[in-house]
């Protein structure tokens, strides 16, 4: 097991810039999650990382061992990495055992008990072993190609969206077997996701990229809580925005006035609230009175769209089945503080206010509308 | 480097349309006119056209009307009617033509050459057509039904529009086919373009007149090549809506169940008993004044020889271009592709005057050898190559490379325990393709032979030019035996291997 | 879907490998340096085989042959030029054989294979010699034709009357020797006239041998061929049919034009000493009696030499005066595309 460290990494397509300075630290026996919306350059970091490319600057390190950048560029094959492709990239030709086996030495490739132990950490049976890959299912499939990619057992693994071609049940399922064996072996891993439920579900650590860059590294609670700006709030999960005045203290906004997270300087600003946030109660005085829109109801919890007088719609979450009908009129609270952001007249200008849904950046095109309104 | 080799393949499959360019404009446009624009090549246009339009309508008409009865109506056996209707491909258009034309001398008229061809060729559209009515989502034609419509309206209004693209592409194929054929024709003295350049070239080798006619016959085939391209339009109908397809509930024939079995019955027998029971006689009539065994094995090693040779070069040259294909999808790759496809719609009359001229004057040292006729070979087969590696390369993307380089193994390891055995089935199916395709190649071989050197269809050819029928059986036989092998892999997987 | 190798797709990949070895171990024995001469020959393969039977045995020289058709052969010997692999030239038809001469591509012959051969059956060149000698004839069915109405002339056949009655193999090159001596003798607008007619009238054959059996089917009246497809049908108890009737035109008509199948040396052979070995004995006494043994039936022109005993003596036939050495290939061609015969 070792770290990886990644410095000033640059890589460019043509003429297109993909990866541009990027750092990136990994420590030994971590599970490091790299988010980002597709074209960020996180499959493209994957592959520096892995060998299959070479950066155009900067270096990669495994612990003190410098494979790439500085004038060397150690083999693919000579690094040690393991490397689990999307949907697995089983050897269609080679039994689930030959496949596990590939990466061993020639004299280890017969032992069974090798591959029993190494099917048995990633939570499957011992009679999988000669079975074709085509048999198995996708899930199936996945673990087995981790169990391929952990078996020489390599100072660093890497998944390429692993979870992305399985349906639902089967995601969950083996997000877990996965999970499980990579912290049974104790590995290192990067793991690259769009999903931001997998990545702050499985990883120690997440790292978002935007636009090439590392924009964000930290633990999930604070990439949930402390998003460095709007982007990444919207994008690790659904964001209620609007837009406040900071007066001593305090953040006045379509929502009333409400408590800050951190200090902020007086004036203009952009607050930030999860929809868990908000709680509704029948109409009083005090609040602000909003007007239910729609209720998409999901059984464990529901999320509620609401008008608010301003002309803002922000979405609430409530838990349980006791909730409001369309065209009700609500008071709305909040719940805990709220981010703020100071308005930064040089930066992005997000025009409209409004839950924006999670997995998206702002400065994309982003419909504070709920979709099947219309 | 890929790059490179790919493009001296599609310069080698261009290299006879590069010549017969030339020499027409050698020949200049005085010399165009006086060989060109004259009444033989009328009639020969006429006689082409004709037989064209002709043949490609009664495969049409056939193929799609036996599809329809094996993959959609309640005819019994259908499983063994599909072999059936595809065995015909067993035997080369010029067996068939010879094993009608020594027991009926009288088909040497259009409507002879119509028989005959139409029986060879109609599986072209047959084996297209079936499959895809066997794609077609059968919950449609239900629709169709409950819709009103009878099974006559089901069948015009929403399978043949499904139909179209394989349909055209089988008729494409037919009318390729039948531009290239030399034997057949020749057999039942109908002139076609193909012809009149095998006998330009008897009396002059490689003079204009031959070179001019095959520049004639060259047009016609890019002309059908771009009216199947407009016709086609958009490839195809996508299925809308995914899950397992629903079983086909057949059409009860009910009372035309028999009137349906003896048309699938005459067909198979026409197409297929009487060009064997021919053989058998002959077989039998030549046995009678003794089979040089020894001649035959040496022939037939002589041929398999060279089938190999050329299944080898052809998936060698296919590799490139149809790894380019697959890896490095663009402009560049597809003009590549094309390239290749283009230069074999060229008859083989055309690419062997061509490689004949051109070995001589340009590589004298290469002239009338092995190489020259595997190069034919090459060109004229090397779609059937290129389309298997193609879908081989499919198989094995660049992942698996990544995958086996980050478990550590080198490059050449990767070539053994990856690369090879993923493409090994494409380049055995492609090679094996090939293979049987040399087997029965009489035009070009006829040309290109070197001194010396007999296969079967050359040693047929020569026996039955020679109206020496008896003699010439045990050489058909073999090919016939030879070439079942390919038809179960096409009665299998229709797409494969089906191009020029 | 996934690709997968089934086992006779294994079997055949198996068979195409090993066969590709073999053929290129095949090709690397064959490289050695033994005497070969490649004769290019568009005589009948079995007449040429049984004429040079003692060949190989007597000098040790293995033969190779490229067997096609007179004009295909003479115009690939001259565009093959210096290069040309052939050694040896041997034609059917004597206008082939003159067409490589007249590009000065053959050698002069040995004065005493000259000798061997009569003096009318070999151009003043010396270049080349005759070997075989077929004398054209009207093949006809007695029941289509009476024989008081055949022509008188083969010229007459172009005659509207003969309209879709008469076969002929245009693209053969036994017909286009016919034709040379219709235009040596008649010249040329005489000889387009009559392709003129005959393009009307004519039903084409790919071969005599179908001409042969078109006859005796009645398919097709009178076929222009040349004797000996009759007389070898005949010594074969009529294996084709015996119902057509052989008839010669004689009177200097050119319808009796007698064909020389001439033997050559290629001036570009390395191997000039063999070469000319081949055509002496072709031409000598041994090879010029196995002609006459044989079943093919045509004419030995060996000074000395009897031909078969079944034909009529050549002399008697009534054949015009034509020079070997002076028939045109090249225009006959030309008038023969001119009027869409080819």
């Amino acid at each position: 097991m070792s770290s990886l460290t990644v410095t000033d990494l640059t890589k460019s397509f043509t003429t297109t810039p993909v990866l541009t300075g990027l750092d990136l630290h990994v420590p030994s026996g971590s599970l490091t999650a790299l988010l980002g919306p597709s074209g960020c350059g996180k499959t493209t970091l994957l592959r520096l990382i892995a060998g299959f490319d070479d950066p155009d600057a900067g270096t990669v390190a495994l612990g003190d061992r410098v494979v790439a950048g500085a004038g060397r560029s150690v083999p693919a094959r000579r690094r040690g990495i393991g490397f689990v492709p999307q949907e697995g990239g089983l050897f269609p030709h080679l039994s689930v055992a030959a496949n596990i086996s590939f990466g061993l030495p020639r004299r280890q490739r017969r032992d069974g008990g090798r591959v029993r132990e190494l099917l048995g950490l990633v939570g499957l049976g011992p009679e999988l072993a000669d079975r074709p890959p085509h048999q198995l299912s996708g899930g199936q499939q996945q673990r087995v190609a981790l169990a391929r990619a952990l078996a020489p057992e390599p100072s660093l693994v890497l998944l390429d969206e692993p979870f992305s071609s399985l349906d639902a049940a089967l995601r969950e399922e083996t997000r877990l077997a996965v999970a499980e064996a990579l912290r049974a072996s104790g590995a290192t891993a990067v793991l690259v996701t769009h999903d931001q439920a997998e990545a702050l579900s499985m990883a120690d650590q997440v790292a978002v990229l935007r636009g090439g860059r590392l924009v964000q590294l930290t633990d999930p609670r604070t990439l949930y809580r402390h998003p460095r700006d709007l982007d990444v709030a919207t994008f690790v999960g659904e964001a209620v925005i609007l837009d406040a005045d900071i007066r001593d203290g305090r953040a006045a906004c379509a929502l009333g006035s409400l408590a800050l997270e951190r200090s902020c300087p007086a004036g203009p600003a952009r607050v930030l609230l999860r929809p868990e946030q908000l709680r509704l109660s029948a109409p009083t005085e005090t609040g602000p009175v909003a007007r239910v829109r729609s209720v998409d109801f999901y059984g464990h919890d529901s999320r509620v769209w609401l008008d608010l007088p301003s002309g803002v719609t922000v979405s609430a979450r409530l838990e349980g089945t006791d909730v409001p009908v369309v065209g009700d009129a609500v008071t709305i609270t909040v719940r805990g503080a709220v981010l703020p952001f100071p308005s930064d007249p040089a930066g992005p200008q997000h025009s409209r206010e409004g839950t924006a849904p999670a997995g998206t950046f702002l400065d994309e095109d982003v419909s504070t509308e709920p979709a099947r309104v219309s | 480097m890929t790059l490179a080799l790919a493009i001296c393949v599609a310069a080698l499959a261009l290299l006879p349309l590069g010549y017969i360019a030339a020499s027409t404009v050698d020949v200049g446009w005085a010399g165009i006119r006086e060989l060109v624009f004259r009444p033989r090549v009328g009639e020969l246009l006429w006689n082409t056209s004709r037989l064209v339009l002709g043949t490609v309508a009664v495969c049409a008409v056939l193929g799609v009307g036996a599809a329809w009865l094996v993959e959609r109506s309640s005819v019994p056996a259908r499983r063994v009617w599909h072999v059936l209707l595809v065995a015909p491909l067993a035997v080369p258009a010029f067996v068939n033509s010879y094993a009608w034309i020594s027991l009926l001398p009288g088909l040497d008229t259009y409507a002879g050459a119509l028989l005959v061809v139409s029986l060879s060729y109609f599986p072209f559209v047959y084996l297209p057509v079936a499959a895809t009515f066997r794609g077609l989502d059968p919950a449609l034609e239900d629709t169709a039904r409950g819709l009103g419509l009878s099974s006559w309206a089901v069948f015009r209004r929403v399978q043949l529009p499904q139909l179209r693209v394989a349909l055209l592409g089988g008729s494409l194929l037919v009318a390729l086919h039948l531009l290239a054929e030399f034997g057949a024709l020749q057999m039942l003295r109908y002139p076609t373009f193909t012809t009149a350049i095998y006998d330009q070239y008897r009396a002059t080798f490689n003079g204009a007149g031959a070179t001019m006619l095959a520049g004639v016959l060259v047009l016609l085939c890019l002309g059908l090549l771009l009216a199947e391209l407009r016709l086609r339009g958009r490839r195809g109908y996508a299925r809308t809506g995914g899950g397992a397809a629903r079983p086909v509930r057949p059409v009860a024939l009910g009372i035309l169940t028999l009137p349906a079995l003896a048309g699938l019955a005459a067909l198979v027998a026409l197409a297929l008993a009487v060009p064997l029971a021919s053989l058998g006689y002959w077989m039998a009539a030549g046995a009678s004044a003794g089979l040089d065994l020894g001649l035959l094995g040496a022939t037939t090693g002589t041929t398999l020889g060279l089938a190999a040779a050329a299944a080898v070069a052809a998936v060698a040259m296919a590799l490139p271009t149809g790894w380019l294909a697959v890896r490095a999808r663009g402009r560049v790759a597809t003009l590549l592709e094309r390239s290749a496809y283009l230069g074999s719609a060229v008859p083989g009359i055309v690419v062997a005057l061509a490689l004949v001229t051109l070995s001589i004057r340009a590589t004298p040292w290469l002239y009338q050898t092995v190489p020259v006729l595997l190069a034919a070979y090459a060109i004229l087969f090397l779609p059937r190559a290129i389309v298997t590696v193609r879908a081989a390369v499919e198989q094995s993307p660049p992942v698996y490379d990544d995958v086996a380089a980050s478990l550590g193994a080198s490059a050449p390891d990767r070539l053994r325990r990856v690369t090879l055995p993923l493409l090994a089935p494409g380049i055995g199916a492609g090679a094996a393709l090939v293979f049987l395709a040399v087997v029965t190649e009489l035009t070009a071989t006829l040309l290109l032979a070197p001194t010396g050197t007999t296969t079967l269809a050359t040693a047929f050819w020569s026996a039955s030019s020679a109206l020496e029928y008896g003699a010439a059986a045990p050489y058909a036989v073999v090919m016939v035996l030879l070439s079942a092998p390919a038809t179960v892999l096409l009665s299998r997987d229709a797409r494969r291997g089906l191009t020029t | 879907m996934t690709h997968r190798l089934t086992l006779p797709g294994r079997a055949i990949a198996t068979l195409v490998s090993v066969a590709g070895v073999t053929t290129a171990l095949a090709a690397c024995g064959d490289a050695s340096g033994a005497e070969k001469l490649t004769v290019y020959s568009a005589q009948h393969e079995s007449l040429v085989r049984a004429m040079l039977e003692g060949f190989t045995d007597e000098t040790g020289i293995e033969l190779e042959f490229r067997d096609a058709n007179d004009s295909e052969l003479a115009n690939q010997i001259v565009e093959e030029g210096e290069a040309s692999p052939a050694d040896v030239f041997l034609t059917e038809n004597s206008p082939s054989i003159d067409v490589v001469d007249k590009a000065g591509l053959l050698a002069p012959l040995d004065d005493a294979t000259l000798e061997q051969v009569g003096e009318e059956y070999r151009p003043d060149s010396g270049t080349w010699v005759g070997f075989a000698a077929r004398s054209t004839a009207l093949i006809y069915n007695p029941a289509e034709i009476p024989e008081d109405e055949l022509p008188a002339s083969m010229l007459d056949l172009a005659d509207p009357a003969w309209d879709g009655r008469v076969g002929i193999a245009a693209g053969g090159a036994d017909f286009q020797a016919i034709v040379s001596a219709v235009l040596a003798l008649e010249g040329e607008d005489a000889t387009r006239e009559w392709l003129t007619g005959l393009e009307r009238n004519a039903e084409i054959y790919a071969s005599n041998t179908a001409i042969m059996k078109a006859v005796d089917e009645g398919e097709v009246p009178v076929g222009i061929t040349y004797h000996y497809y009759w007389f070898r049908d005949q010594a074969q108890n009529g294996l084709i049919g015996d119902d057509a009737k052989l008839h010669y035109f004689g009177n200097a008509d050119p319808g009796a034009f007698i064909s020389v199948s001439g033997a050559g040396v290629l001036a570009s052979s390395d191997q000039p000493e063999e070469a000319q070995r081949l055509v002496a004995y072709l031409t000598s006494q041994v090879a010029q009696e196995k002609l006459a043994e044989s079943s093919a039936l045509e004419y030995a022109v060996g000074t000395g030499v009897a031909s078969a005993e079944a034909l009529p003596p050549l002399e008697e036939l009534g054949a015009p005066d034509v020079d070997p050495g002076s028939l045109d290939a090249p225009l006959v061609t030309e008038l023969m595309q001119e009027v869409g015969l080819l």
